[in-house]
């Protein structure tokens, strides 16, 4: 919207060539300007140039709905609001599942099940709507290389025993993952631009990037001067990008994350400006190792507080004991905070209740 | 009529070319009529009426100010200003300890900004205010109507579905207890279809949609006479990437809260803004600040923030023309039934696994008018 040309927001045509000489052609350059720039520029009075900066506002502007023709909107496709992750429990505390048309973030230490349960996730966006999918394709973004077949297969079969009883519908269902191992920062950030695309003609409903901390983290090194600013320039463009995807076209999208120690040379973010959740992960991670002594230094998500912000839906998986592992609402605007204990196996994540 | 010719709202060249002709107050223009304009300084008839037309009116403009009459400035004393402030509403957040420390509530005419790390319940107060804006006035609401702007999609029409027939419900068991006329007739207007309706969402995904929408408000709330409110939900996170030239932020920012206080005191509504908190490093610590910058934070006249104190949230009211700062405990609550009614001092900062339609109302208390 901001790129639109002047031309298409119908000024006049000699407007356009005089605002051209000075470099101005879209409705970005117009409306950065002060009024008194306006007026030098377009070489109009002020009246003028006030009814001129209506016309491009509104060429700009969104379009304005009410809260109830939303909810109307929402009430006629109930089913298309969420991905049910089929872990029951989860999944009535979060109003249905992972919501859809906007972010869900991942976040636990490694080897706590977060590729597993995205893959689990591929399997249930393609079943039909009638079993809880969404009937569509994938996008997988596989940064560290860590996605099996195998292992999908393995998911899909012993979960779905029933529907999956044939080669034919497996293999139907992994022709409808597409997967894309992009390395670099630069490649993702390509992938993500042309997702619009792919979305339309692959007929997708549901995208994975597995993970962004692992690109982020190593090419950015927040030690040095200005990578800090790069990194959160970098974050935040994606994030917009795939929020406007998400919304655009009504589909989930789930990252992941990793876990960081915060700054080890004294410097602490204090106890009260973190969320509990981050301060529940510190007991944990401190209860496994033995040691009882409570650090200063807290455990948090990675990739720092703006992209905090950018996500809607925060779950934080972490150890619990030897074999289990919990999963933990930290941020969502119809969830509080839950805990739900669960163990990875044959067919993915598994629910466990634990009595205490 | 002293006026100075280079200081008239004319377009540049025009100005240009009085100023070359040797033209210096307005009052010569007047004198010189449009034909004899027209003629000294080689422009159509047409052009020098509507140059004439516009002096005119600088000088009527200047001449009312000058006369002490109500013009783009107004003046008036502080009696009046007192006796305005007193009838003046409030939009109440159901909170009661958090109504306590802004005065009342949410005042009209004023900004505030809301500032909070990720997941602390910003967006969820302003769908609450959203909703309390539409009271009643027989409830003790302003009865009046919200335009949100969302910049960062995180609006969920379910969850203000939730806190809509939160406060219906809530009304409805006020005037049960007290059975009075007004209060039944109010209700039967006062429905979910009905708050959901006046609430104005806008989605901006840029910084430029979120200047041109604030461009086109006035005309938007000259339209929409009975809107309150105006939330601007994450006033930071379009301004936070993607500028290299931070001094045109400033100025971009700087233009924004000018226009914002403009439209609050024009069209005696609220304005509530987001803000997101950044790290700032100090010499042994690093801080959560308020971010977009100092200057920032002059826009805003009340300022409340959002933090975690363990478990228990937190409000802190920061900055306040005239109430003083205090901290106050909050909570997040269910809404279900009979269970509404949640004392300060009975607050349990923990969360039982199984949990109902989760609801926004911090702490309520009875509401009644005559309290």
């Amino acid at each position: 919207m901001a790129t639109k040309k002047l031309r298409r927001a119908k000024l006049s045509q000699e407007l356009c060539e005089r605002l051209s000489r000075y470099q101005i052609t879209t409705c970005q350059d117009f409306l950065c300007l002060s009024l008194l720039e306006l007026m030098k520029v377009t070489g109009e009075s002020y009246r003028n140039v006030q009814k001129l900066l209506r016309k491009v506002s509104l060429a700009c502007a969104p379009k304005m709905q009410t809260a109830y023709e939303m909810k109307v909107r929402r009430s006629i496709n109930p089913s298309a609001a969420f991905l049910p992750t089929s872990l029951h429990s989860l999944d009535k505390v979060l109003h249905g599942g992972i919501p859809c048309g906007s972010l869900t973030e991942l976040t636990s230490p490694p080897g706590c099940g977060k590729t597993q349960f995205c893959i689990t996730m591929s399997v249930l966006a393609t079943l039909p709507v009638s079993m809880g999918g969404l009937d569509g394709a994938v996008i997988y973004i596989d940064t560290e290389s860590a996605f099996s077949a195998e292992r999908l297969i393995e998911i899909a079969g012993n979960r779905f025993p029933t529907y999956f009883d044939s080669d034919e519908k497996l293999f139907c269902m992994t022709r409808s993952i597409h997967l894309y191992r992009e390395l670099t920062c630069d490649s993702v950030l390509k992938r993500i631009k042309s997702l619009e695309e792919e979305i339309i003609s692959k007929k997708i409903k549901l995208i994975i990037i597995d993970s962004v901390a692992s690109v982020v983290r190593k090419e950015f090194d927040t030690k040095l001067q200005g990578n800090l600013a790069e990194r959160s320039n970098f974050l935040a463009r994606g994030a917009s990008l795939l929020k406007y995807v998400a919304e655009e076209f009504s589909i989930p999208v789930i990252l992941t994350n990793q876990i960081t120690t915060s700054l080890s040379n004294g410097l602490a973010i204090p106890a009260d400006l973190v969320s509990p959740a981050h301060d529940l992960s510190l007991s944990e991670v401190t209860g496994a190792s033995g040691s009882g002594k409570k650090e200063s230094a807290c455990v948090t998500a990675a990739l720092g507080n703006t992209w905090s912000h950018s996500v809607n839906t925060r779950l934080i998986l972490q150890y619990h004991d030897l074999l289990t592992r919990q999963i933990v609402i930290a941020k969502s605007p119809v969830a509080p905070f839950s805990t739900f204990f669960y163990t990875v196996e044959k067919s993915g994540l598994v629910l466990q209740v634990i009595h205490s | 009529m002293q006026r100075d010719v280079g200081s008239l709202p004319l377009s540049p060249a025009l100005r240009a070319r009085l100023l070359a002709a040797g033209f210096q107050t307005a009052q010569e223009l007047l004198e010189t009529g449009p034909c004899g304009l027209s003629k000294e300084i080689g422009i159509s008839r047409e052009e020098a009426l509507e140059a004439l037309q516009v002096v005119r009116q600088e000088c009527a403009g200047d001449a009312a100010k000058t006369a002490g009459g109500s013009g783009s400035t107004r003046k008036c004393t502080a009696l009046e200003l007192l006796e305005e402030e007193q009838t003046q509403g409030f939009i109440i957040t159901f909170c009661s300890a958090l109504d306590n420390i802004l005065g009342g509530g949410v005042q009209l005419t004023k900004i505030t900004e809301i500032c909070g790390a990720p997941g602390v319940g910003k967006t969820q107060l302003c769908m609450q205010l959203a909703v309390d804006v539409q009271i009643p006035e027989c409830f003790g609401g302003v009865a009046g109507e919200a335009v949100f702007i969302d910049t960062e999609g995180s609006f969920m029409v379910d969850r203000a579905a939730d806190i809509a027939t939160a406060c219906v419900r809530h009304c409805q068991l006020i005037a049960e207890a007290h059975q009075e006329e007004d209060h039944l007739q109010a209700l039967e207007t006062f429905s979910l279809e009905s708050i959901l309706s006046h609430i104005y969402y806008f989605r901006c995904r840029d910084y430029i949609e979120l200047l041109a929408q604030v461009y086109l408000l006035p005309d938007f709330l000259s339209e929409h006479s009975k809107v309150r409110l105006v939330v601007i939900d994450g006033i930071a996170f379009p301004f936070r990437h993607d500028f290299e030239d931070l001094s045109l932020r400033t100025r971009l920012l700087n233009g924004l809260a000018q226009q914002l206080i403009i439209i609050a005191n024009d069209h005696k509504s609220a304005v509530v803004l987001t803000n997101q908190m950044t790290t700032r490093f100090g010499q042994n610590q690093s801080m959560l600040v308020p971010a977009l910058g100092e200057s920032w934070g002059h826009a805003a006249t009340v300022r409340l923030i959002f933090h975690w104190d363990n478990t228990q949230r937190l409000a802190t009211l920061y900055k306040s023309p005239s109430q003083k700062e205090s901290t106050i405990p909050y909570n997040i609550t269910l809404l279900e039934g009979s269970q509404e009614y949640q004392d300060v001092s009975r607050l349990t900062s923990k969360f039982t696994g199984n949990l109902c339609p989760f609801l926004l109302v911090p702490v309520l208390h009875s509401f009644c008018p005559s309290c």
